[in-house]
């Protein structure tokens, strides 16, 4: 009756405490309390256990050949390891989440390259004590003053000084 | 302004007709070589030399290779006397006011130019600064925009930590379960043994208690009433020879 014993990967709940974000907190403490209960679980019971004093039993009962057979039986019996039905589950949720990361991840890029750009943009704007108008309203968009909506100087709403 | 850009034409640039507008125009129309400046460089932050705010410094360097120093001062006052004595200029009443108005303008940009002008740059400052705030936050939040990105990357990284827990969660279910069962059957295996052996004792205490039982009540019964009053006459007499050395004990 081997004890099977499939290796555990270790984890370091720090560096894994620190990736999550902290709108997941209340959910991976949650996960945390779980499998500390559940190591907590496994490590109070023994391995093996206890073994049966067969030569007691020999020497107590006295129906002949009972303790034999139940010694025989006991033996022989394999007790049956628990299926295992959520691996399989887990496996397919991964690779979900990591399809789902990788365009996040693709998302997340095209935003960083976009603010890059802007960012440069900014970074080699002329000074604002160089600049004419027309540089101004080229760099700042919202600047432009609508000559065609508001004809008259100022060419804005008053309201807007 | 336009003698200034008279002499800007004679040192060289080609020109192709001043126009009436301002000077800004003007030089950016100038731009008719193959090269032309973008941005636009910065506008020069003082104006052009003067000595006695109306002639030019060009004029005086002109003219000082040939006559010195007092060269256009004596320039200045043949042309002013020339005017005078052929009454090409006429001295009138307007002469008076000119000069009357001359001075109160002059008085008046002397004393007042300096805070005016700071008055305007302070202006445009603010306009600058304001702009250039906005540039700043925008800078910055873009640099913070990008942090946030990168390190919402780092932690998505982190996800495969995730599904090992939960799969380090199933094989330790899987684990207990298993050895719960082990020791379940030990357990039932024990019992049944145990049984056995306890029912065993039972019955041999049974027994025991059967025989002692037995064996008593053959024993009362195989009394007889011959034999009780034989018991009970003994039993007395020898209680009375007790009594009897006990009381001569106790006398001593």
């Amino acid at each position: 009756m081997a004890g099977r014993r499939v290796a555990l990967k270790a984890i370091d709940w720090v560096a894994f405490a620190e990736r999550v974000p902290p709108n997941q907190k209340g959910m991976f403490n949650a996960l945390k309390t779980r499998t500390d209960a559940i190591s907590a679980k496994l490590a109070s019971l023994p391995e093996t256990p206890a073994a049966i004093d067969w030569s007691y039993y020999r020497k107590a009962v006295a129906a002949p050949g009972m303790v034999d057979e139940f010694e025989k039986k006991f033996k022989a019996l394999k007790v049956p390891e628990p299926a295992d039905t959520q691996t399989a589950a887990i496996n397919t949720q991964e690779s979900e989440a990591n399809q789902s990361a990788t365009v996040y991840v693709e998302a997340s890029k095209t935003r960083i390259a976009q603010y890059e750009k802007e960012l440069d943009k900014f970074k080699n704007m002329i000074p604002f004590d160089q600049m004419t108008i027309e540089d101004l309203n080229d760099v700042f968009p919202e600047t432009k003053l609508d000559k065609v909506k508001h004809p008259y100087w100022p060419h804005k709403p008053i309201t807007e000084l | 302004m336009l003698s200034r850009l008279v002499f800007v034409t004679a040192s060289g640039l080609k020109s192709s007709g001043p126009l009436g507008a301002g000077l800004v125009h003007a030089s950016r129309s100038l731009h008719t070589s193959s090269q032309s400046l973008a941005p636009v460089p910065p506008l020069p932050e003082k104006g052009g030399k003067v000595r006695h705010g109306i002639f030019p410094e060009e004029l005086f360097q002109l003219l000082y290779p040939k006559t010195g120093v007092t060269g256009p001062y004596m320039l200045g006052t043949g042309l002013l006397v020339y005017l005078l004595s052929k009454e090409i200029y006429v001295i009138n009443h307007e002469t008076f006011t000119a000069a009357a108005i001359g001075a109160v303008l002059i008085y008046g940009v002397k004393k007042f130019g300096p805070s005016v002008a700071a008055f305007a740059d302070k202006l445009n400052e603010e306009k600058v600064a304001k702009a250039q705030e906005v540039k700043d936050v925008a800078m910055t939040n873009l640099t913070q925009a990008i942090e946030n990105e990168k390190k919402e990357q780092w932690r998505v990284e982190g996800r495969g930590m995730l599904f090992d827990a939960k799969r380090n969660n199933v094989a330790m279910l899987l684990e207990t379960n298993y050895r719960e069962r082990l020791q379940m059957v030990t357990n039932e295996v024990k019992k049944r043994l145990d049984y056995q052996v306890a029912l065993q004792n039972l019955h041999r205490q049974m027994e025991k208690e059967h025989m002692v039982n037995w064996v008593e009540k053959s024993v009362v019964s195989s009394i007889t009433p011959q034999q009780e009053k034989e018991s009970i006459a003994k039993c007395i007499a020898d209680l009375k020879a007790l009594a009897k050395t006990t009381q001569a004990k106790a006398a001593v």
